[in-house]
């Protein structure tokens, strides 16, 4: 998994859906606990994390961060943005994930990937 | 002390209007004192689907302009003793009336009726705010096509910004022939999206435009699906408990009330 860890970020928590035509931008990382719905959208400076369905555009990594990612319960955007790499689904094709995903770049593009929470930390932790 | 409530949806043509005729009647039929505005001011046409076009002297912006009483703007239905219109003015614009103004009319219709029920137009401009600003609660109208829901959405987050919280959903000019055959959007899938309360479905219904054309609501026709779906609507807006017609009902409604009850 991408190295998500952008020290000294501050983090914001919207308890909310985004609908169509509304828009956070903040330069930390974005934490929403809702949807995004088509034609909303998500800029944050850091991460973007959607504890619901992403269907609107997300831009993680805002002005510069190849490290950013973007996590959604259902990672399913109009558009996908880190950094200054753009990516959608292809046209006439949906992308219909069936678990979290996370999407960040990797070797210069964008990659999504289902999210394990298990792994690597849990190791550690137990064998600590 | 009545109720205000706006009949809005964002896209154009989704039947606001159609909708407004309909529940009002059907809530006159049932029993209770309503009024029906029509805030589309320059496009009125609520008059025309209630029948009551001739009947015009006055209208809305006469009212808060201090032209006539509010008693004398209000043009009394051809079919029920209690149903009321406040028409639309047709030689002016969006901008001859105020959300002030607005809010004060809507302020003494509901000391007088039981539902007062504001046709809105169609965009998110002055005419929307206009429509919006003395009403209690919000009906969103939209048809099964992507870009109505999407309009539905963007109207909801406006609603809920202009604290008119828990706006119930009516899904417009479904064919549930096509629904079967996977051509139409699905209700579940809709309801996904906007997350907001059901509070009918109406058909695609020949009816409604003849009786459209007629200025007699489909609600009053006994053969006709969707006024059958008015009817229903309309007892819901009372706090009757209705479940949704056959037709209404579908697969995905019918597999989750299923895993509901556990069968
Ligand atoms: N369930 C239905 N079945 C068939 N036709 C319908 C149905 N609902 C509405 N219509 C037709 O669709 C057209 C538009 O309806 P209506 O005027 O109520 O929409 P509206 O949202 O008020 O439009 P506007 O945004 O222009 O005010 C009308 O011709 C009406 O007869
Ligand atoms: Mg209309």
């Amino acid at each position: 998994m991408a190295d998500c860890n952008i020290p000294d970020t501050k983090t914001i928590l919207i308890q909310r859906t985004l609908r169509s035509g509304q828009t956070v931008r903040y330069p930390g990382h974005i934490v929403i606990m809702g949807d995004v719905n088509p034609g909303a959208e998500v800029i944050a400076g850091g991460n973007i994390v959607v504890l619901g369905h992403l269907r609107g555009i997300a831009h993680a990594g805002a002005g510069g961060n190849q490290q950013a990612i973007v996590a959604a319960f259902k990672l399913e955007p109009t558009q996908l943005r880190i950094d200054n790499h753009i990516t959608r689904a292809p046209d006439g094709q949906k992308w219909h994930p069936k678990q979290p995903e996370i999407a960040s770049i990797k070797n210069g593009v964008v990659v999504i990937e289902d999210y394990h929470s298990s792994g690597d930390k849990h190791l550690t932790l137990y064998q600590a | 002390m009545g109720e205000v409530i706006v009949v809005t949806s964002g896209k154009g043509g989704v039947g606001k209007t159609t909708t407004v005729a309909n529940i009002g009647t059907g809530l006159a039929a049932e029993g209770y004192k309503v009024v029906l505005v029509d805030t589309d001011i320059g496009l009125r046409n609520l008059d025309v689907v209630m029948g009551l076009e001739n009947r015009i002297v006055y209208d809305i912006v006469d009212v808060v302009s201090g032209n006539c009483r509010l008693k004398q703007a209000l043009i009394k239905d051809k079919r029920f003793e209690e149903l009321y219109l406040l028409p639309a003015a047709q030689t002016k614009d969006k901008t001859a009336i105020s959300m002030e103004q607005m809010k004060e009319l809507c302020a003494n219709l509901k000391n007088d009726f039981d539902y007062v029920i504001i046709d809105c137009p169609a965009g998110i401009e002055m005419g929307f705010k206009n429509a919006i600003a003395g009403a209690e609660k919000a009906i969103v109208v939209t048809t099964p096509e992507v870009s109505a829901v999407r309009d539905a959405d963007r109207i909801i987050g406006l609603l809920e910004a202009n604290d008119l919280e828990e706006p119930k959903l009516i899904i417009n000019r479904i064919r549930p022939d096509m629904v079967k055959r996977g051509d139409m959007m699905d209700i579940d899938d809709m309801i996904e999206i906007l997350a907001i309360d059901l509070l009918g479905v109406v058909p695609e219904d020949e009816l409604i435009v003849i009786s459209t054309n007629k200025g007699e609501p489909a609600v009053l026709e006994k053969t006709s699906k969707a006024g059958q779906a008015y009817k229903n609507i309309s007892l819901r807006i009372t706090g009757e408990n209705v479940p949704l017609m056959h037709l209404e009902s579908h697969a995905g409604i019918m597999k989750k009330l299923r895993k509901l009850l556990g069968v």
